[in-house]
Order: C-alpha cells, then sequence, then structure tokens
C-alpha cells in the first residue's frame, strides 16, 4: 500500500515541477540585451575613479591632501604634491595624479576620505582595451573622465577663512576626524 | 483542401509519363518516384533538425526566464545554421592510435539509421514513403541500431574514459529498449495491426476515439523509455560524466560530432512521430470542425508538441544516478508495461 | 601528485581518478584524488591551496579599516558577513560601542547577503544533479538582492560596507519598499523551487540517506552552520551568543533529522524563508540614529588578542586578532566554515559512487575562496 501512495505521490511532486517550469514559460523575461540595452546604475555605483574639477574654474578640487593614498587599501593611487608659488593662496595642488585602475578594488575608501569633492567614484565601468598601459591613468585622463560627473558638494571650504561650523549632516556621520595632521609625507606607512 | 494527395498524384501522372514515353520499364520508374520521395524527406528532415536546435535553445532560454539566441536573424533563426557553418569548417582531429575505420563509420550509422526510420512514418493522409505492413516493428528494430553506433563510438576513440561512457550509454539504451518495445504491444493489440499507416486510420477521427485514453499507461511508459532512449536528462548520466569522465563523443570534433548531436535531435523526433501516430491520432484533426487544416499541419503540430513535452522534462528534471536508472527501467517500468499489456488484452477480449 | 598517491595503497583493482582543479562542479579550484573501486569512492584525499591568496599575511600590512576591503574577498558570495565579523572583531578588541541604527542595519543586509549566498548554492547544487533550470531561478532572486545593495553601497559582489564603528552609508529612501516587496515576493519564489525540487522523487532518490553525518563526527571534525543544524545540533551563534543585536529578532532556527543531503538542502531552503522574517522585522524597527561610531582615521586598539565570531551562510566565521597597539595587526588568523567541511568530503564520500560525490559536495556548500584565503 505504502508502494502505490509513494507512486502516485511522486507522479504529483513530477507533474509539480512541471507546473512551476511552465509557469515562466511565456512572459516577458528580465534580460537586459546588453549592448544594445543598458543596465541605468544606481546614483551610488562604484564605477571607476574619477578627478572633480571647480565647474566654474575648471580647476581640480584636489589639494594633494594625500588622505586618498593613505586610505587605500591596494596601493593604486599615487600622488605627488606641489605648492602654490603665490604668497598669500600658498595653496598645494597634485603634480602628478596617477591611479592604477589595474590593482583598484573599488572600495570607495578613498572617495569617503576625501573632504575636498577632489574624488568620485563614476558610473562608468566599460574600460576594457587591449593594452595594459591604458588603464593607468593619468591626472588629465582622470579629470577628462571627471568633467561630465555631477556631484553634490559635501563642504564649501574658502581659502583664507577658516572654515565654518559645520554644519549637521544627518545622511553619513564624518568619517575623517583631525588626529592626522594632513599633510605628513606619503611614504610614512609602508605600501606595496 | 491543401491536401498533397493532389499534388502527389500530378508528380506520379508527371514521372509515369516521361517513363512511358521514354519506353522505360515499370521499374524505373518506381525508383524515380522513390528517389524523389526521399529527397523530399530528407529535405524536410534537415530543416527539421536545424530547426529543433533553434526551438530547444529558445524554449530552454523560455522556461529559465531568459532569451536565448536573438542576434542571428530576428530571434536568432538562423543560429543554427551558422552553428552547422562553423562546425563544417573546423578541422577533423582522429586520435593518431583511434581505430580509424570505427571511429569514422560510427557517426555515419547513427545518422544513416536516424533517416532510415522515417521510411514508414505517416506524415499526413497518403503521405507514407513505404507503408510497410510490419512498420512498428521495422522502427523498432531500426532505432536499436544506435547502440551498435555507440559502441562504435567509444571503442574507436581508444580512450578509456571514451569507452566507459559509450558502454554505459549502450547499458541504458539496451536496458530500456525493452519497456518501449512492451508498450506499444498494447496499441497493437487494440489496433490489430502493426502498420503505421493502418494504426492511424484504426484510431477514430477525433480525439475521444484516440489511444492515448485506454492506453495512458502505455504512453506515459513510451515517453520515459524513450527519453531514456535519446540519453537525456532526466536520464542522462552518461553525458552528463563528461564532467568527470567522458562520454561517447569525447574524442569527436567538428562535423561528426554535429553528427552525433543532429542525430540526437532527429532521434526526438522519430519518437514523437511515433508516439504520435500509435497514442495522439497520427494525422487526424481532434474535432470535427478542424478539417479546413491540413493533415499534415496537424502530424506536424501533435509531434512537436511531444518533442516540448520532452524537452519540458529535460529542463525541469534532475538527473537519476545509474543504479537508479537501471532499476527504474527493469524493477518499475517493465512490470507496468507487461500489466497494461494483460489489462489491455483483457480489455480487447472483454468489449 | 606521487606524495599524495603514496597515502593511498591500490589493490589491483582500484584505480586513481585526478577530479583537477578546474572543474565545473568543484565550485572552485579544488582538487580531489580519488581512489575508486569500480562505481564506489574507497578514498578521497582533497587538496587544496590553488586559491590562496595570503590575506591572512596582508593584513598584517594593512590598518584596520584598509582591511575591511580585503575581507570581502575571503567569501566573496556572502561578503556582508565577512565583513561583520571583522568589524566585531575589531570592535570587541577595542570595546567600541556601535549605535543601534547601525546594528539593525548590520543585520538587514547580513541576511540579505544570507539569502543571496544559498540561492548561489541552490543554483549550483541543482546544476550539479542535473536540474538546469533553479540555477537560472535563483540567479534571477539575486539579482533583486544586488540591486538593493548597490542602491546603498554602489557595488553588486565585494561590498566593503561596514566600518569599524557601524557601517559606511546609510539606506536610501527607496529602499524600505524595495525591500518589503522583495521579501513577499520571494517567499512565493522560495515555494516554486520547493516544487521542483524538495519532494521531487529524481532528488528524493539522488539525496535521500546519502551520506548521513551524525552529531558526534560532525563536532569532531568542526561542521558548523546548517551542515552540522541538520544532523539536527542546535547550535546557531545568532541565538546562542547574539551578537549584533540578533538578541531582539524573533526568528526559528530549523533543524534536520538524518544529517543526509536532503536535510542539509531543506535546512538551508527554511533559513531562506527565516531571513525573510528577520529582515521585516529589523525593517519594520528600523531605529533613527548616527549609523557609525566616532572612530579614529589612525585607530589605534590597545595592544591585546581576540577572538570573535558569528554566523556565516557556509558555518562560522571567526577572526583571531593579535594587536601590538599599533595601527596595523599583528596577527590576523581567519576560521571559516568551508575550510572545515572539506576534512567531511573524506568522512562522508567513502562508500558512495561519484555522482553521489556530486551530490555531497553541493550539500556542504564548499567555497574555494574560503577554504584557501
Amino acid at each position: 500500500m505504502a508502494f502505490v501512495t509513494e507512486f502516485f505521490s511522486g507522479i504529483y511532486n513530477l507533474c509539480l515541477g512541471l507546473k512551476t517550469t511552465l509557469k515562466y514559460l511565456p512572459g516577458r523575461s528580465i534580460t537586459i540585451q546588453y549592448p544594445k540595452e543598458r543596465m541605468e546604475m544606481f546614483d551610488r555605483f562604484r564605477g571607476v575613479v574619477v578627478l572633480l574639477s571647480n565647474p566654474e574654474t575648471g580647476k581640480l578640487n584636489c589639494t594633494a591632501c594625500l588622505l586618498c593614498q593613505k586610505a587605500c587599501p591596494v596601493g593604486a593611487i599615487t600622488i605627488k604634491q606641489a605648492q602654490d608659488k603665490d604668497p598669500i593662496t600658498k595653496k598645494r595642488y597634485p603634480e602628478k595624479f596617477e591611479i592604477n585602475s589595474l590593482i583598484c578594488c573599488y572600495c570607495g575608501l578613498c572617495e569617503e576620505s576625501c573632504s575636498f569633492d577632489a574624488l568620485k567614484m563614476a558610473q562608468k565601468y566599460e574600460f576594457a582595451t587591449t593594452d595594459k598601459d591604458k588603464l593607468i591613468y593619468d591626472m588629465n585622463r582622470l579629470q577628462e573622465l571627471g568633467r561630465d560627473v555631477k556631484y553634490v558638494p559635501k563642504k564649501k571650504r574658502a581659502l583664507v577663512k577658516p572654515p565654518a561650523k559645520p554644519e549637521k549632516e544627518t545622511e553619513s556621520a564624518p568619517v575623517n576626524s583631525n588626529d592626522e595632521k594632513p599633510d605628513k609625507p606619503a611614504d610614512q606607512e609602508d605600501k606595496q | 483542401m491543401l491536401e498533397l494527395t493532389g499534388l502527389l498524384q500530378w508528380i506520379y501522372n508527371i514521372v509515369a509519363g516521361i517513363s512511358s514515353s521514354l519506353g522505360l520499364p515499370d521499374i524505373i520508374r518506381d525508383i524515380a518516384l522513390m528517389v524523389l520521395i526521399i529527397a523530399a524527406i530528407l529535405a524536410f528532415l534537415t530543416v527539421m533538425a536545424l530547426f529543433l536546435v533553434w526551438w530547444e535553445r529558445k524554449v530552454s532560454a523560455h522556461f529559465q526566464d531568459r532569451l536565448g539566441p536573438m542576434v542571428a536573424g530576428w530571434h536568432g533563426w538562423y543560429q543554427t545554421i551558422a552553428d552547422a557553418v562553423k562546425l563544417l569548417q573546423k578541422e577533423d582531429i582522429v586520435v593518431a592510435s583511434a581505430d580509424r575505420k570505427v571511429h569514422f563509420w560510427a557517426p555515419v550509422i547513427i545518422y544513416t539509421v536516424c533517416l532510415m526510420a522515417y521510411a514508414v512514418i505517416p506524415f499526413g493522409k497518403g503521405l507514407i514513403a513505404a507503408d510497410l505492413n510490419i512498420g512498428l516493428l521495422y522502427i523498432l528494430a531500426i532505432t536499436s541500431f544506435t547502440v551498435i553506433s555507440l559502441l562504435m563510438a567509444g571503442w574507436g576513440s581508444n580512450n578509456k574514459f571514451a569507452l566507459l561512457g559509450g558502454m554505459r550509454s549502450a547499458a541504458q539504451i539496451v536496458s530500456y529498449e525493452v519497456p518501449l518495445t512492451l508498450s506499444v504491444i498494447g496499441v497493437v493489440l487494440m489496433a490489430g495491426t502493426l502498420s503505421m499507416y493502418s494504426l492511424v486510420e484504426a484510431q477514430g477521427p477525433y480525439f475521444w476515439k484516440w489511444y492515448i485514453w485506454p492506453q495512458l499507461l502505455g504512453f506515459a511508459i513510451y515517453i520515459s523509455a524513450a527519453t531514456a532512449e535519446l540519453n537525456r536528462t532526466p536520464f542522462d548520466l552518461p553525458e552528463a560524466e563528461q564532467e568527470l569522465v567522458a562520454g561517447f563523443n569525447i574524442e569527436y570534433s567538428g562535423m561528426k560530432f554535429a553528427m552525433f548531436f543532429l542525430a540526437e535531435f532527429l532521434n526526438m523526433f522519430t519518437i514523437s512521430a511515433v508516439a504520435t501516430t500509435l497514442f495522439l491520432g497520427g494525422w487526424q484533426p481532434p474535432l470535427p470542425g478542424l478539417d479546413f487544416i491540413p493533415s499534415y499541419i496537424w502530424f506536424l503540430g501533435k509531434s512537436l508538441f511531444l518533442v516540448f513535452v520532452i524537452m519540458w522534462f529535460k529542463w525541469t528534471y534532475p538527473r537519476l544516478r545509474v543504479d537508479h536508472l537501471m532499476d527504474f527501467a527493469w524493477k518499475v517500468l517493465l512490470p507496468l508495461a507487461f500489466l497494461n499489456i494483460i489489462i489491455t488484452a483483457l480489455g480487447v477480449h472483454l468489449f | 601528485m606521487t606524495d599524495l598517491t603514496k597515502e593511498m595503497q591500490l589493490s589491483e583493482e582500484e584505480f586513481i581518478v585526478n577530479m583537477g582543479p578546474q572543474h565545473p562542479s568543484t565550485h572552485g579550484v579544488l582538487r580531489l584524488l580519488l581512489k575508486m573501486k569500480g562505481e564506489f569512492i574507497e578514498d578521497l584525499i582533497p587538496d587544496v591551496g590553488f586559491l590562496h591568496r595570503s590575506i591572512e599575511k596582508i593584513a598584517e600590512n594593512r590598518t584596520y579599516a584598509q582591511f575591511m576591503a580585503f575581507t570581502d574577498r575571503i567569501d566573496y558570495c556572502a561578503s556582508m558577513p565577512c565583513n561583520l565579523a571583522w568589524a566585531t572583531a575589531v570592535e570587541k578588541l577595542a570595546q567600541i560601542e556601535i549605535p543601534e541604527r547601525a546594528q539593525y542595519l548590520r543585520v538587514i543586509m547580513t541576511e540579505l547577503n544570507r539569502i543571496a549566498s544559498h540561492l548561489i548554492w541552490l543554483g549550483t547544487m541543482s546544476l550539479d544533479l542535473g536540474a538546469f533550470t533553479p540555477f537560472l531561478y535563483a540567479f534571477r532572486e539575486r539579482e533583486r538582492i544586488l540591486d538593493m545593495f548597490e542602491m546603498t553601497c554602489g557595488q553588486r559582489l565585494t561590498y566593503t560596507y561596514m566600518r569599524i564603528g557601524g557601517v559606511s552609508k546609510d539606506v536610501p529612501a527607496e529602499f524600505y519598499q524595495r525591500c518589503k516587496d522583495f521579501t513577499k515576493d520571494f517567499r512565493k519564489k522560495v515555494d516554486d523551487y520547493e516544487a521542483i525540487l524538495t519532494y521531487n522523487p529524481i532528488f528524493l532518490s539522488r539525496t535521500k540517506d546519502v551520506a548521513i553525518l551524525t552529531i558526534e563526527d560532525g563536532i569532531n571534525y568542526g561542521a558548523s552552520g546548517p551542515t552540522i543544524r541538520a544532523s539536527g545540533h542546535d547550535f546557531d551563534l545568532r541565538k546562542v551568543h547574539p551578537y549584533s543585536s540578533y538578541d531582539k529578532f524573533n526568528f526559528e532556527v530549523p533543524l534536520g533529522k538524518n544529517g543526509d543531503v536532503w536535510d542539509r538542502y531543506i535546512v538551508r531552503i527554511q533559513e531562506m524563508r527565516q531571513c525573510c522574517e528577520i529582515i521585516d522585522q529589523a525593517v519594520e524597527g528600523l531605529p533613527e540614529g548616527p549609523i557609525k561610531a566616532k572612530v579614529p582615521t589612525m585607530f589605534r586598539p590597545k595592544a591585546g588578542e581576540v577572538f570573535a565570531r558569528i554566523e556565516a551562510p557556509r558555518g562560522e566565521m571567526g577572526y583571531y586578532i593579535i594587536s601590538d597597539g599599533t595601527t596595523k595587526p599583528y596577527r590576523v588568523k581567519i576560521r571559516t566554515g568551508s575550510f572545515s567541511h572539506v576534512q567531511l568530503m573524506r568522512h562522508l564520500c567513502k562508500g558512495w559512487k561519484i555522482a553521489d560525490l556530486v551530490a555531497i559536495f553541493g550539500s556542504l556548500d564548499i567555497i574555494l575562496p574560503e577554504v584557501d584565503r
């Protein structure tokens, strides 16, 4: 008797499986036919790292504070600092800013560490090429990539006046505290 | 309305006219007609094989909630042709230590055998190449040839894993032949004939008279045994073992591999065609009012539906393990097939 | 090969099959040496180390915050629990209090990732057993989860979402509705997967009473997670030693009876349902507040050592950290579930066939990056 019930329950379950797969037969599938159609990435998507520029002056926002270089876990960022010759502004800027996107692990720690809106992870991800050297981006390429990237300025810092008391932000708590002086030389920590 | 009997009569008249005007004996006229018919069937089957490969890819894709081939033509319709052209231009690699003759003839045999079975399948009203009065027996005998071809493929590759895989596949096919043959005996008892054309006619014209209703068990056994004959999931462990050991066709490349592949799809269509003939009323329409659709369209539709069902099984069920496979053949299907014969015999005798 | 095969003394009928590192069903690069007698497996030696990336050594040269990016890659299918384990260990070392909103967010993300990881397991196990469709269905559900992750932290596989002291980003406003819709739909989808597999006679014949693991053997070999719960051992770290406010949620821990392959399968399927419960409760009760405690950038914990463990989808994941008071740890040792389960293969596979080996391997849910680190 048990054999018979097992037999019929087996047949019932087989048919149940068939019914389930049949359910998905008609109807639109969820496939997006890349490259004809592309998915729209969300705002926070972490694509390639780009350098942002001031929309009015066209100059890079980066002040070469080297925080991103310290934050990067794999050592993909290489920065060389330079000082402006102007005695009043004495603004620091990067002379060389290189990101090795072959090593970059797209973790976003650099974007988070930057307090000057200099670095952002854009939504671009299609960078396949046959030449490895093209994937080591220098400052010009990074700035070019970042020109059409829209961003919401995190904080505004004036050059001469000390910064005003920061407004309360509910989105994310400030990541950097003022423990570390920003202009420590880069080779203090040993990086690979 | 669109039946081909008129067309066939016209072709016959033309060929007969030509042959009699040239003063040739009757046999030449018959041979010429046969050649034409064979050419027509081969053309149809080639197109059908290519179509079935595309159909499998599309059906499996839609079961899995994806799209399948979309680039080669509208919804990828000439994808198979592109693949066939690619396979044609591949290098034919034969292992140096392989048995060349055996290695060469294995795919030839399997493909030829597939095609031979179509000599007795009724494609429509009056559309049968050779109405043998032992048509069904002929088909069952011919489809057993695939075993030889698999063993040849396994042996000829000179690869111990291919041999193991080939032997395993052969064992599976031979085991499932027995319930396959026994399951159709019920139909033969009810119809009283082995001729394929008469089997269709013995089933009444409309769907309540088809043999699937009294022979539901036979139909289920037939479809299960036939899926196992084809080495398809859920019975494809000998093939899937390619992951670990090799299937029988591991050493084949290029067009020879394509032969095995196409032979499997053609076999699928053969199985469905035979099942349509035996259980689903062949080329007859299901309802009285639908006579205007020609008989060959009904036949094709029913066969393709059964092909679809076989594909449905493949993409839903997991695989059976080899010993369960054998158990299923000998301990489940065989007793059920005997039961079916006994019940049918009693039924035919009493009613 | 020769030094390993010396361990296996071959008699006349036996032969060695090498299920090599590149193989469709070993879920990564694992080499299994099988001593076979006909169809049956007499002995099995796993050969690991093909995916070794020296993550533990790398940890000695990275700060605690930087190492978070590496923890993702230990088990990239379940990246959030790996992040969580590291964060928990460092916070335990430095005695940092985490705000409650951060704890709830961590729970939501970990449970979503548990579902995603179990979906990969479901897909690959059924693919190995020959059912091709659940694989695609599982990945379709995963797309929805990955969309939610992308919406929050920007990545779809290796998130680096958690930070020492909390999480990095708050969830956007669209997340809540999406999450609720997802859990509602997902319960029905799990019913679909069960309809295809659970009581299917073919599946049952492959998995029922195959490779039974007793509780005693499991504990001796260090099995954890769903593998040991399928044998009936009621031990879930989320209940026994709750971390990150898991004690505030009401959920069941599914247990198996026999410890065969079918039980290991059904335990994971039911865990997916329980994850939906936890996620619903967490999203309902998400408190307001900061998402990260104040932790200095160059954070120096006191010298000392700590071991912290969490319930990852594949077993117990633990970090043992020795700190010497500098910004970088002195030594990090990672304990993963899959590493202990690989030795279970030898114990469980003896006497079964190769087709069963595939089923057993699928049921243990081993993933090679966790094994080799």
